[in-house]
């Protein structure tokens, strides 16, 4: 008994769903390496059917016109490119296992990686989030091959297979915690998969979904069916609604989407390339024989599918048909279709296609593709045409049930497109999905300001592949887009292990940088870095005389989070002030015949602009270990050490420069290269000369009063030590502060004690001191005491910094700290180096930081306008290694040959890997040596490309299987009595280094008991 | 949402490489820089030839792709949300393809109508005019692309000294480059809107006062010049077409001279604009003019005028633009209003 007409029982009441955005797509096709050639292969009406390979299987042995028993009759169907090679190091795994698992596998974990860069989201950034994961696949034909050798099955042989593991891997590799699941139902399963990550999205079991189908032929057993079925065409080739068609051509190939709630996409400004607004999956039941097809199962999905998105039939524009070019399942289709569009109100008959006619039946990955080209066309506006149209079968009777075939590109109207998707499968599972082109949102780019440029990659190598594919994308970027693609750089290409930066002023000088990067192989190496931590950054204050009118000007240009930061600062400063100190400082304006130069505004504006640059920094990420800060440069230090707010600092700062101004001006200040104790030893009978500073060994600087300073001054120069008297309008640090001290005491009244957030190395006390040291009297102190920057500094590298960063008009302190010897080989950066400043050196300071291994918040470096993801070129993955098992290379049952090819040597002129360090140099024991081979082994590697720093887990795939061989195998080169515990090697061994260290010591331990 | 109105959602403009000031010309090729800055006018003009080496550094396509990407990109645009393109040139980079389905290319743009304008001075009207008749229900948004660029008329190795004046001033009058703007039938987003165009062959009967020839696979007419002017009569007849054309602008809009915010005069020459600009006589109104410091670069004047008035015309402020052509005397012109 065949399906009735009658609408399935369940009554399907019409709630109207929510919609899902496509956001990422990632895929590989016969003809197409990408998503843009398979773009390419569809709008030019191209196909990618070709000869069975002979890495398949022998054609010629399968090969029968008549399609005898056993035998196929066609030599023919789409394959796809490169099926082999995988970059089992980006994904940590071993060579061992990489070649232990389904291809498919492979395939699928590469360009889930990619859809989710495509979609603006950093794949790392997904870790541990609700994620869900639904693959849809109909065959392993690996397993077929390699689960009935039985001696040969391996752990990971076993966990190789499954369609389970292949949802499950991606799961795995990406750390994603919601559902994981494969879908089988033959044709339909990537179709029925999106169903049914859309329904979980709307449920809330995830906030986003990976979506796959994957197909890969191996063996020719399902073109055996497909003949012996009568389905199989001679050429290999779909012809789908044509009067030319003879049956099905097989395909292969892996597709990719991922989808978020419409809602999600939008307020994340992601680029959306269409909306799944309803879809439907049913089944035909008791139908004419469980593999054919049912018109009233195909029409009721139609219209559920309708009811969900909340359409009628005359809304679509567009079906990407099932369409495999089998007679009878094309006629079914047609009149299914027709039943429900033939009476619909549209100005233009329905058009119809299906990608089948491009790539062969795709089986597993069919309906992800007729997914992928609908929403390619909804974004591209232009639906691509149908091969064969041109011999349109009559017996169809297309135009009669309002239907018609793209003939070629047809350009879609305006406003929003509707099209749908339908996939049948074998067994009766039917789908079909409901798209809508995505909502138009114009998103205009402000240009100007700076970015970084960033690019990482898990070797370097890698980094070289990727910059090349970046810089492509940078070359044929307008201008105006450069702050977005940094943006989307931050965003998308930051986090993995080997960086590089570029700190972005203009297009023509990023296209350059990036053009030397890519000539020069070792210019990659050499400015890359693979942090191995965090870096520890101390902040350094400049002090006074470090001033100029046009201070922070470009910053304040180019730079929003330093000009949010700057108003601020004025705006605390301003009712002490009154005027406005960003005025003074960037553009030399005056208040009351003052100007920048004059210590009443001077202090103020230096305090301004380095709350401000702190601040900058701290709302990009950078939070400093440590601060100090020279003189006035203190305020700002105990700001950003939470110790003063902001207002009390500017009160603070305020009075401090008005009472210096109206001291007189009757002081001197010289700069001598002495020690401190020797300019000492001058000044005992110098009641009204002090030391200012001290500097460095040989720098410091006397203060006070003018006559007995340059007394003092001469003294030295008579016994060759070099002086400079500095152009001051008073004598800072000296005596004749000591009014002003009295004053500012009163002033500073009682402040509230605060812990200091980070450590703060006090210039007063020479030494580290405690927030609840910062007292009014401090500040008071402060005024007459010498500036101990020498001991402060000293005090500072204890906590051994990685980085001094100068927080300032111009880079004083860190080469002050660079002349004494006490930067303790920290990096210096100075984001504002002077009145040449550009504004690009504060972008350089993060890129800096940023490669040695900080994770900026990038986003707060870019205006509104720049913050929109675009679409980068998907991470290029190495494609050297192969690994491939197929009815070519395994015979019979016990046989299952898994080979490795070694890449070959590097043709001339392509760039090479930088060399890694070996793990092993000089003189080791046979046995230390024997151990690093015994983890080349179980891990498949050569043993050259085992560095030390190179972990067992993350890196080298080790899991617990192999860790247990591990065990067993130490056991026996080391010659141990007894195995080593488990428990006692894992923490042990978590890189190659670490676990030969330890051989060495079990060695040496056993020798001392002998 | 669908109106007759014609609305600019945004400007480009694409100049090669650095501007060339006439003391750097003048070392090229003998003129003398005081000549140039006193009677032509003209201080800057940038070129898509590198001076020192005579390698053409861009075409045609390069600067007319910047600008329409520029465009785009400052309206917020995609590719796929473009219904046509229009190209206005004197200088196609080739004659075949013609240049602005490179430019397509280069853009991203598939699947819709092309246009290129052979066309001179008036050809960024001409195409502003095409383009506001092309948008319709189906066609809402478009790209009109004006440019030039004079690399084939540089000839480098020339001696020009002792060359009369009436040659050597296309070495200084010229410059490259490009500019575009999106035209919408949509007012969303837009920062002007597009009042009237005025676009008029006025010649019959008249000689031509600039000739550029081309030649094929024959190679140049002996005795031939490549490119041929007639001062005289460009100094005699531009100032008078300009002031008709803005009254009959100003006449169709019914708005007085004083109404006018902004003026975007005929861009001849530095010299010659400030003297049209006094014939055209608008007190109240900012002139906006880009010559002196482009050089007169053909097709692509009109747009960099509107290029850099966008950024100043603020809502209800009004602008009118003239444009003549000497070739075969066309009058164009048009006017805009401040959203």
């Amino acid at each position: 008994m065949a399906g009735g007409q009658q609408a399935p029982r369940t009554a399907a009441t019409a709630v109207v769903a929510d919609p899902i955005a496509v956001v990422g797509i990632d895929c590989r096709f016969p003809g197409a390496g990408d998503k843009d050639a398979f773009w390419d292969v569809l709008v030019r009406g191209e196909h990618g059917i070709s000869e069975v390979p002979a890495q398949r299987w022998d054609s010629a042995d399968f090969h029968d016109e008549g399609g005898g028993a056993g035998r196929v009759n066609t030599r023919f169907a789409g394959f796809m490119s490169d099926p082999d090679t995988f970059d089992f190091e980006f994904f940590g795994i071993s060579p061992r296992e990489a070649a232990a698992m389904d291809p498919q596998q492979r395939m699928l974990l590469q360009a889930s990686w990619r859809a989710v860069e495509d979609s603006g989201t950093d794949p790392t950034a997904l870790a541990g989030s609700s994620t869900g994961v639904f693959v849809g696949m109909m065959s392993s034909e690996w397993a077929t091959l390699h689960m009935s050798d039985y001696a040969g099955l391996t752990a990971h042989r076993g966990s190789g297979n499954g369609y389970c593991m292949a949802a499950n891997r991606i799961s795995y590799h990406l750390d994603l915690r919601g559902p994981s699941t494969a879908v089988d139902t033959a044709c339909s399963s990537s179709l029925v998969a999106t169903h049914l990550a859309c329904t979980a999205i709307r449920a809330g079991d995830c906030d986003s979904a990976i979506v796959a189908g994957v197909n890969l032929l191996l063996t020719p057993a399902l073109s055996i069916f497909y003949t012996q079925a009568g389905l199989s065409a001679p050429d290999g080739r779909c012809k789908p609604y044509s009067g030319d068609a003879v049956g099905i051509g097989r395909g292969e190939g892996v597709g990719v989407v991922v989808l978020r709630r419409l809602s999600d996409a939008l307020a994340d400004k992601q680029p959306i390339y269409a909306v799944i607004e309803g879809s439907a999956v049913n089944q035909d039941g008791r139908s004419n024989g469980i593999t054919a097809p049912s018109r009233w199962s195909q029409e009721h999905v139609l219209t559920a599918a309708y009811a969900k998105a909340g359409i009628t039939p005359g809304d679509l524009t567009f079906v990407e048909g099932h369409g495999t070019g089998t007679t009878l399942g094309d006629m079914i289709e047609i009149k299914a279709l027709g039943a429900v569009h033939a009476g619909a109100e549209r100005k233009q008959p329905l058009l119809l296609g299906s990608v089948k006619g491009n790539i062969g039946h795709a089986e597993g990955a069919a309906g992800i593709a007729g997914l992928i080209k609908a929403c390619l066309a909804l974004d591209k506006r232009v639906l691509p045409p149908t091969l064969h149209a041109d011999s349109e079968s009559p017996q169809l009777k297309l135009a009669e049930n309002g239907i018609r075939l793209a003939r070629g590109p047809v350009r879609l109207p305006r406003g929003t497109v509707r099209g749908a998707v339908s996939s049948f499968g074998l067994g009766g599972t039917n789908a079909h999905v409901v798209l809508a082109s995505a909502p138009a949102v114009r998103r205009p780019v402000e240009s100007g300001g700076v970015g970084v440029l960033t690019v990482s990659a898990n070797t370097v190598a890698g980094l070289q592949r990727n910059i090349a594919a970046v810089a492509e994308t940078v070359d044929s970027a307008p201008a105006d887009r450069l702050g977005q693609l940094c943006h989307t750089s931050n965003l998308v290409k930051s986090s993995l292990r080997q960086r590089i930066a570029i700190a972005v002023t203009s297009p023509e000088q990023v296209r350059g940088e990036l053009r030397r990067l890519l000539r020069d192989a070792d210019a990659v190496a050499e400015r890359s870095k693979r942090p191995t931590g965090k870096p520890r950054v101390a902040f350094l204050f400049t002090g006074q005389g470090s001033q100029y009118a046009g201070m922070g000007r470009a910053l304040h240009e180019h730079c929003p989070p330093f000009r949010a930061r700057l108003a601020e600062a004025d705006a605390a400063l301003r009712p002490h002030l009154g005027c406005s100190i960003t005025e003074v400082a960037l553009h030399g304006a005056g208040h009351d015949g003052l100007d920048v130069g004059e210590t009443a505004l001077t202090q103020p504006a230096l305090f301004a602009l380095q709350y401000a640059l702190a601040t900058a920094l701290g709302d990009l990420g950078l939070r400093p270990d440590a601060v100090l800060g020279h003189s006035v440069g203190e305020f700002a230090a105990a700001c950003a050490a939470g110790v003063l707010a902001l207002d009390e600092a500017a009160a603070l700062v305020a009075a401090r420069g008005a009472l210096m101004q109206a001291l007189p001006r009757d002081g001197a200040m010289i700069a001598v290269q002495a020690g401190e104790e020797r300019v000492s030893a001058l000044l005992a009978d110098e009641p009204l000369v002090s030391i200012a500073a001290v500097n460095g060994p040989d720098s410091t600087v006397v203060s006070g009063a003018a006559e007995p300073a340059r007394r003092v001054a001469a003294a030295l120069a008579a016994e060759g030590v070099k002086t400079t008297e500095l152009v001051v309008s008073h004598a800072f640090h000296s005596p004749l502060m000591a009014p002003a001290a009295a004053g500012f005491a009163e002033a500073a009244g009682p402040l509230p004690v605060r812990a200091s957030a980070v450590a703060f190395a006090s210039t007063v006390h020479g030494r580290f001191v405690e927030g609840a040291e910062l007292d009014a009297a401090y500040w008071s102190a402060q005024v007459t005491a010498p500036v101990r920057f020498t001991a402060a500094m000293a005090a500072l590298l204890d906590r051994a910094p990685t980085h001094l960063v100068e927080i300032g008009p111009r880079g004083v302190l860190v080469g002050m700290a660079a002349r004494a010897g006490l930067t303790g080989g920290a990096k210096r950066l100075v984001p504002v180096p002077g009145d040449t400043a550009t504004g690009a050196e504060f972008a350089a300071t993060l890129a800096a930081l940023y490669t040695d291994g900080l994770n900026p918040s990038w986003a707060a470096l870019y205006t509104e306008g720049q913050r929109t993801p675009r679409r980068l070129p998907g991470y290029v993955f190495a494609d050297a290694e192969r690994f491939w098992a197929s009815a070519a290379t395994v015979r019979g049952t016990v046989a299952s040959v898994v080979t490795k090819e070694q890449p070959g040597m590097p043709e001339v002129g392509q760039p090479q890997p930088a060399a890694q360090a070996p793990a092993l140099s000089g003189d080791v024991r046979p046995e230390v040596r024997a151990v690093l081979a015994v983890v080349a082994e179980i891990g498949d590697y050569d043993p050259a490309d085992l560095a030390p720093e190179a972990k067992l887990h993350e890196d080298l795939g080790f899991d617990s299987i192999m860790v247990m061989q591990l065990s067993d195998r130490l056991t026996e080169v080391l010659r141990l009595p007894e195995p080593i515990p488990v428990t006692e090697l894992l923490p042990r061994v978590t890189t190659v280094g670490d676990l030969l260290a330890f051989a060495g010591e079990v060695l040496g331990e056993q020798e001392r008991n002998r | 949402m669908s109106t007759d109105e014609t609305f600019v959602l945004s400007t480009g403009s694409a100049l090669p490489g650095d501007p060339i000031d006439n003391t750097a010309l003048a070392k090229r090729f003998g003129v003398n820089a005081q000549w140039v800055e006193l009677f032509v006018g003209t201080r800057t003009r940038h070129f898509a030839v590198d001076l020192g080496t005579a390698e053409q550094t861009h075409t045609l396509a390069d600067l007319a792709a910047a600008a329409g990407a520029q465009a785009m990109s400052r309206a917020g645009l995609e590719p796929t949300d473009l219904d046509f393109i229009v190209l206005a040139t004197a200088t196609p980079d080739t004659l075949m393809p013609a240049t602005v389905n490179v430019v397509a290319d280069r853009l991203g743009v598939d699947q819709v109508a092309t246009y290129q304008l052979q066309s001179g001075c008036a050809g960024a009207i001409q195409a502003l005019d095409v383009g506001r008749k092309l948008l319709d229900d189906d066609h809402r948004t478009g790209l009109v692309i004006g440019g030039d660029v004079c690399a084939k008329h540089l000839v480098l190795d020339r001696d020009t000294t002792g060359q009369p004046p009436s040659e050597l001033i296309n070495y200084v009058l010229f410059g490259d480059g490009a500019g575009a703007v999106v035209l919408s039938a949509d007012a969303e987003g837009a920062t002007m809107r597009l009042d009237t165009v005025l676009n008029r062959f006025t010649g019959l009967g008249r000689d031509p006062a600039q000739v550029i020839h081309w030649w094929g696979e024959t190679g140049p007419t002996p005795g031939v010049q490549a490119v041929t002017e007639d001062y005289k009569a460009i100094e005699e007849r531009v100032p008078g077409m300009a002031v008709e054309v803005l009254h009959e602008l100003l006449d169709r809009c019914g708005w007085g001279k004083g109404e006018l915010s902004f003026l975007l005069p005929p861009q001849l020459s530095g010299r010659m604009t400030q003297r049209i600009v006094k014939d055209l006589a608008v007190d109240s109104a900012t002139e906006v003019s880009v010559v002196a410091d482009t050089g007169n670069n053909g097709n692509a004047l009109p747009f960099l005028q509107l290029d850099a008035l966008a950024p100043q015309i603020r809502a209800g402020q009004r602008a009118a633009a003239v444009a003549i052509e000497s070739s075969k005397w066309l009058k164009g012109g048009f006017t805009l209003e401040g959203l």
